[in-house]
């Protein structure tokens, strides 16, 4: 009988296996899905577009006016009342619509990018906090600054009113105020009453110079901070307000929102941006601070906090990380949102200003002329609302898919 | 000679909605340097909570340490701040955590979770520290360690990442080791490699090490002292020969009566302490144990007894009568 030397036997390791990294097992996933496939290469199409017409193909809106070209039809080769080529037609001021939808492309990319970004960094970092601090004590000096902060952002709106954005050091003063004496009158009326009091002088003093009914009114308001700031300040107290002022965000419709502050903004593109940003928030803190809490209790964090790890550190590297990927998601779906969101503030003339092209603008200057039968006035920016806003939520979907941790072992 | 740590009084407690959680209640003892103490005792005793305390890593809200004092080279460790705490976390006193799955960050490799807390504490370079954080993974026995380093915690099994952790709990070499139930998620094989591996590790290297388990086995194998924890009270304590073959209080000798033994016939049924631990929302004004307890007399339902020493043994008992009941055990 044949026998087998151990030495002929060939061991292979199977626990050993080659290393891929977290994200390279994402992405192989990714682009193993269709659908992401395709939401990723129009993502990328409408990217490129609008980058490479920016630098390469410029556009000056004011200058292209040519009545003679008025609403022509789509064609794909010169005719003999037309020499130009028009493959989506012209509008009612004979501007070629291929060229503006291209350039559309940008403006809505931009509006995008920075809405995003504005809601991201805000929510993202408030939520963050509330969640982290909800189950990890802040040092002195976190309290300090966290306090501060909230001081600081609530003051704004007393700021605003009265349009002395000096107040904003003097809310800020008083949180500091009230995080390093948390001692003083602790537990009793007169910590609120004293705090309440130093509110609204802070708030009212100032206010006096631009009139007495500003004065009231910051005063009040002044007076609301003061008592919200005498309270225990702790980690669950800073969650508590951050999330009921994204609760009163969150109360209004979206779109009525983002009208309401453009209207008070004024129209134009950049202030539709903040707008939609602004609306964006409280998504994003509500994310952040359930994933943060989500991950806050597991063994490793507290493993992290007994080698000695700092609470920044421990928020960047060992939280952040872990839940970036519905952060991604959200952040991609968001682009999506903002597109939309923009083209409904450009149709209702509230985006961007007429002759910058814009997808929403376009579709609100040629609605009218749909019953003249210019169709491809309204189609082709329409079109490209939909395919862009398409191609990043199926991008989304496949992140989602991708990055669910639930799939990887 | 001054003992490593000392522990005077401490007191935890969890402030929830229900009421105060007396989880901790007045917990004092010494450890010696290169000491292996066992805690036991049931789930919920305030074994965990007091090693935590000791660290301060209690979430608060809602917990807060209420009293007590933690001596640590004349520090009072309750009195530090965050960030004199950060020093003391992972230098001088490092923890291991009962689930090995999930006290690894699944999004670095091995090498940059050890490394990390080498590069916290000590003034070294990248290269250092991943040069010792290999000789670590090394010591623990994990074969091929260089390699390692690179991996992800999925990539380990369940025994290797509880290596893995107590190589990152060693890689500062604390002078306590702090251990939380670390073999209670592994099946026995790996449980008896770990326990070896502590023993071997804390020969070389003589910290101290506190291991807190539920399972009387594992403490008789490796510990030089033992707490014996019920309701957040230390009830006895000793060297293990005592705590084994001198049981003073009715709870010990419970504990011991209820593991099942090798030589037990077939079909013989376990036995139990009857009854449930108290609760510590609730916390009886005498004994905590005395409800359950076949010794109780009038005195144990209204009078806490307090540790006791058991002529000067190193065995100290907290129980009204154990001089009565010595020997019945």
């Amino acid at each position: 009988m044949a026998k087998t030397a151990p030495e002929d036997i060939v061991v292979t390791d199977f626990a050993v296996r080659e290393h891929r990294s977290l994200w390279g097992d994402a992405w192989r996933r990714l682009i193993s899905s269709n659908t992401a496939r395709l939401g990723m290469f129009i993502v990328i199409v409408f990217i490129s577009s609008a980058t490479l017409s920016h630098y390469f193909w410029k556009y000056e809106p004011k200058k292209d006016l040519d009545y003679s070209l008025k609403l022509k039809a789509p064609s794909l080769r010169p005719t003999e009342e037309i020499d130009s080529i028009h493959i989506f037609g012209t509008d009612k001021l004979g501007r070629d619509i291929f060229r503006r939808v291209v350039h559309g492309g940008w403006n809505s990319l931009r509006v995008g990018i920075v809405a995003v970004s504005i809601s991201l960094i805000a929510g993202g970092a408030i939520g963050l906090l509330a969640g982290f601090y909800e189950t990890i004590t802040m040092t002195t000096m976190e309290r300090l600054l966290l306090f501060g902060l909230t001081g600081l952002l609530l003051g704004l709106l007393s700021a605003w009113i009265a349009d002395q954005y000096f107040q904003l050091i003097l809310f800020f003063g008083l949180g500091i105020t009230s995080g390093y004496l948390p001692e003083l009158f602790a537990g009793k009326i007169q910590r609120m009453s004293f705090f309440g009091a130093a509110g609204f002088l802070v708030a009212a003093i100032p206010s006096f110079f631009v009139g007495l009914n500003i004065a009231l009114i910051c005063g009040i308001w002044g007076l609301f901070v003061g008592v919200l700031l005498s309270q225990d300040l702790d980690g669950k107290f800073f969650s508590n307000v951050m999330m009921r002022i994204m609760d009163m965000i969150l109360s209004f419709p979206g779109y009525l929102l983002a009208i309401a502050i453009v209207a008070f903004l004024g129209p134009g593109l950049g202030k539709g941006m903040i707008a939609i940003g602004i609306v964006g928030i409280p998504v994003y803190a509500r994310l952040a601070r359930s994933a943060v809490m989500g991950m806050i209790n597991k063994e490793y964090i507290l493993a992290a906090q007994s080698v000695g790890e700092g609470h920044g550190r421990i928020l960047v590297r060992h939280i952040i990380p872990n839940i970036l990927s519905p952060i991604i998601v959200q952040t991609t779906m968001g682009l999506a949102n903002a597109i939309l969101s923009a083209a409904a503030l450009g149709f209702l003339g509230l985006g961007a200003i007429p002759p910058e092209p814009e997808w929403g603008a376009m579709l609100g200057d040629s609605y009218r002329y749909l019953t003249s039968g210019a169709w491809w006035a309204v189609l082709f920016p329409g079109l490209a609302i939909m395919l862009s806003v398409l191609g990043f939520n199926l991008l989304g979907d496949g992140l989602r898919d991708a990055l669910d941790p639930k799939l990887r072992m | 000679m001054k003992p490593l740590l000392e522990i005077n009084n401490l007191e935890t407690r969890f402030y929830t909605q229900d009421g105060v959680v007396k989880a901790v209640n007045g917990v004092s003892y010494a450890i010696e340097a290169g000491e292996i103490l066992g805690v036991v005792g049931e789930s919920g005793c305030g074994k965990s909570v007091h090693a935590l305390s000791m660290m301060q890593l209690i979430p608060d809200p809602p917990g807060k340490i209420t009293g007590g004092e933690v001596w640590l080279d004349g520090k009072d460790l309750l009195k530090l701040d965050e960030n004199q705490m950060q020093k003391i976390r992972g230098g001088e006193i490092a923890m291991i955590f009962q689930d090995p799955m999930t006290s690894l960050n699944p999004v670095y490799t091995i090498g940059f979770q050890i490394t990390e807390a080498l590069l916290l504490h000590n003034d070294m370079t990248k290269k250092e520290a991943w040069d010792r954080a290999g000789r670590l993974l090394e010591l623990v026995g994990i074969p091929g360690a260089e390699e390692r380093l690179h991996d992800y915690p999925h990539q380990f099994s369940g025994g290797m990442r509880q290596r893995a952790m107590i190589a990152m709990g060693l890689s500062c070499e604390p002078k306590l080791l702090i251990a939380d139930e670390p073999t209670t998620a592994l099946d026995v094989t790996i449980q008896a490699q770990i326990i070896d591996l502590v023993i071997k590790l804390q020969d070389e290297l003589g910290m101290a090490i506190m291991w807190i388990t539920h399972d009387l086995g594992v403490v008789a194998e490796l510990a030089q002292t033992i707490n014996v924890m019920y309701a957040g009270l230390i009830i006895e304590r000793g060297k293990i020969h005592n705590i084994y073959k001198e049981t003073k209080h009715p709870y010990t000798m419970g504990l011991l009566g209820s593991l099942p033994r090798l030589d037990d016939l077939p079909g013989t049924e376990l036995i139990s302490i009857p009854g449930l631990p108290p609760d510590l929302l609730h916390l009886p004004e005498g004994c905590p144990f005395a409800a359950r307890c076949v010794y109780r007399v009038d005195q144990c339902l209204t009078q806490r007894p307090g540790l006791e020493e058991v002529d000067g043994k190193d065995h100290a008992v907290a129980c009204w009568r154990w001089d009565e009941i010595a020997g019945n055990g």
